[in-house]
């Protein structure tokens, strides 16, 4: 596996939605290169921030409340 | 005037359901509403309104519960339901739709706006979240990306969908998927880079050493 093939799963890898045999020749081809080595780490950072910063609202109470008696009519 | 008392009695409206598909249905309600926090949020970055995004997600459950048939209970729901709101925002506002790739900082910054007006007349928008959210870089970042990029990651990373599911939402092969997520990372990342180093992320791959 060369470097352009690596990243094209790299971001695959981060997700762990690689096939066994990528996974294989994703990590065999890290271990050989560390430009590859840290993009994949840094991706992961990434990710990793993404998802313990971005904030998150709760629908307001009117919209529950207007879905659940959509619910009732439809019942 | 008339002696009569016209008793209107609206028509009971005859259900077409069966007692099977009625289950179903009720079925379906009780998964379906599970996933409102995480559809109005979608709705929330895909509009940038509030107010949009309540339209959406309500029209998006009208549409669900008329097609719940074609629902398949162990099948992902939540995808089926974000499929829907996607296809509502396409259809809904697509003629003003910002060109992919386009940031409009406007639209950003009305965002800001319209959730810190809706403050007050909701005490659910959690108000530290808001504070943060003004001033928050990460965010800031996510929304600065292109849009085909933007919407994986949000998919991926605060959604939690399968690639699978995201090709089939965003109807591109899942190899687009990965192409997407991996420059829309790359991107992210140059854009985090101070950010992290302000917040304590490690962005240097060697590990401070023990002594």
């Amino acid at each position: 596996m060369n470097c352009i093939q690596a990243q094209a799963l790299m971001s695959a890898a981060v997700d762990n939605e690689l096939s066994l045999k990528e996974q294989e020749g994703f990590e065999k081809h890290l271990l050989k290169c560390p430009t590859c080595f840290n993009e994949f780490k840094e991706a992961q950072k990434t990710k990793h921030i993404i998802r313990e910063k971005i904030t998150r609202f709760t629908a307001p109470p009117s919209l529950v409340k207007s879905i659940l008696e959509l619910c009732d009519s439809h019942i | 005037m008339s002696s009569s008392s016209d008793n209107k009695n609206a028509p009971e409206k005859k259900s077409i359901l069966s007692e099977k598909d009625k289950i179903k249905q009720k079925e379906f309600q009780e998964e379906a509403i599970e996933h409102i926090n995480a559809l109005y949020n979608y709705a929330l970055h895909l509009t940038m309104n509030p107010s949009d995004a309540h339209d959406l997600v309500q029209e998006t459950y009208l549409k669900a519960y008329k097609f719940f048939s074609s629902f398949e209970k162990g099948t992902n729901c939540k995808a089926w339901l974000f499929k829907i709101l996607k296809n509502n925002y396409i259809n809904k506002f697509r003629k003003n739709a910002r060109e992919p790739g386009k940031v409009d900082y406007d639209l950003i910054k009305d965002f800001y706006h319209s959730i810190k007006d809706s403050q007050s007349e909701s005490e659910d928008l959690n108000a530290g979240y808001l504070r943060s959210l003004m001033h928050d870089e990460v965010y800031q970042a996510m929304n600065s990306l292109p849009e085909e990029f933007k919407e994986v990651i949000q998919l991926c990373d605060i959604e939690g969908f399968t690639y699978e599911e995201i090709a089939n939402m965003v109807e591109s092969p899942i190899g687009t998927v990965r192409s997407r997520l991996y420059r829309g990372r790359k991107i992210l990342r140059s854009k985090l880079t101070e950010f992290a180093s302000k917040y304590g992320y490690n962005t240097e791959n060697e590990e401070p050493g023990e002594q």
